[in-house]
């Protein structure tokens, strides 16, 4: 009996498996490749690294705007959540929240924000102990990214934007 | 022993066929795009936890750390207004007046999605750094050659490969995000080719 049919129909299953794998798989480590160089420039998770403008020499997250300033840090909630501070230019502002499968689960702008701060918690569940008054965002995942873009209005203002981008923070609670 | 070679066979050539094709398919889907408007394509379901498998595997490749569409839409033209690729050495005109968002970009990327090196440092131009036209439009001169007035430069001119733009519309106004589709967007049109 021929048995070449049997093979070329399990080669095409197990090419189906591994097909699946890799669309799954693809997000995750893209994902994980992007925070680990994230946090080696940070000097770790929890703590943000400031990017100078996106150029051609950037190589760190595909498709930068270079008319943003990007501030970015890895969160990872495991042991202890994690508050973001930051102070919220009159300029477009957001900070955006990312989980290990590139979903975008948490965005804020600075029309949203009724201060010129913001202070924000994540945190792996709802039974952790926070400061008091200050919004929890329950994450999806236990490390992921946090990016915050501040818009760049004219080359006269990047100096203060930079400035004012460089207070933005993540902290281990 | 036989057998054992033919499983290895078998396996190699799966993972080659199933790894092979998802990578693929990812890297031919750029950001992916459920909507078209002319040559602008975007995807509703970036960013979103709705987002299936497949765009989150092309937003991983080719445009991670995306914001969902009521934060940001991202269209993006591989081609030009007639349906032709966008070439580094051929010449462009894209025209328009201001999409309905509170800030908009338009930016060139490379065929590796890394900004284009060029002589001039100049990847984009945005609402707020676009110089006008008296009726308050606007027209952007991409190619190799120096023009005058908006002008992004398409790399150093030497070499002949594609590229894309990406438009972003920053806090799109609520149509807007309800319906991509329905935005009027900038027209690529192209000027001059070398024959």
């Amino acid at each position: 009996m021929k048995t070449w049919p049997m093979w070329a129909a399990g080669t095409v299953a197990l090419a189906a498996v591994f097909h699946i794998l890799a669309i799954f798989g693809l997000p995750y480590g893209i994902m994980d490749r992007a925070m680990a160089g994230i946090a080696t420039q940070a000097g770790g998770v929890n703590k943000a690294v400031y990017p100078d403008r996106a150029t051609a020499a950037s190589r760190g997250v595909v498709r930068p705007s270079p008319d943003l300033l990007y501030t970015a840090c890895v969160y990872d909630v495991s042991k202890q959540p994690v508050k973001l501070t930051s102070p919220v230019p009159d300029t477009y502002w957001s900070l955006s929240t990312f989980a290990s499968n590139t979903d975008n689960f948490f965005v804020v702008n600075d029309r949203q924000v009724k201060s010129g701060r913001i202070e924000i918690i994540l945190a792996a569940d709802g039974n952790t102990k926070i400061e008091k008054g200050i919004p929890v965002v329950i994450t999806p995942s236990t490390k992921g990214i946090v990016l915050f873009r501040s818009l760049v209005t004219s080359e006269e203002a990047r100096a203060e934007i930079d400035a004012m981008r460089r207070q933005s923070n993540c902290d281990p609670l | 022993m036989k057998l054992a070679l033919k499983l290895l066979a078998a396996t190699v050539v799966a993972l080659i066929l199933g790894a092979g094709s998802a990578l693929l398919l990812v890297r031919s889907g750029g950001l992916g795009g459920d909507v078209a408007v002319g040559p602008w394509r975007t995807s509703t379901i970036i960013g979103s936890a709705e987002a299936d498998p497949y765009t989150r595997a092309m937003v991983a490749v080719a445009g991670l750390l995306a914001l969902n569409r009521s934060e940001t839409i991202y269209f993006t033209a591989a081609r030009d207004g007639t349906g032709e690729r966008l070439r580094t050495n051929c010449t462009y005109k894209v025209a328009g007046t201001d999409p309905p968002a509170r800030w908009w970009s338009i930016t060139l990327y490379a065929s590796d999605h890394y900004l284009m090196p060029n002589p001039e440092d100049r990847y984009s131009y945005g609402g707020n750094t676009v110089a006008r036209e008296d009726d308050g439009s606007f027209v952007i001169a991409v190619g190799p050659e120096k023009a005058d007035g908006n002008w992004i430069p398409t790399g150093d001119g030497q070499t002949d490969d594609t590229f894309t733009l990406t438009l972003r519309l920053y806090n799109p106004e609520e149509a807007a995000a309800r319906d991509p589709s329905g935005v009027v967007l900038p027209q690529i049109a192209k000027e001059a080719c070398p024959s």
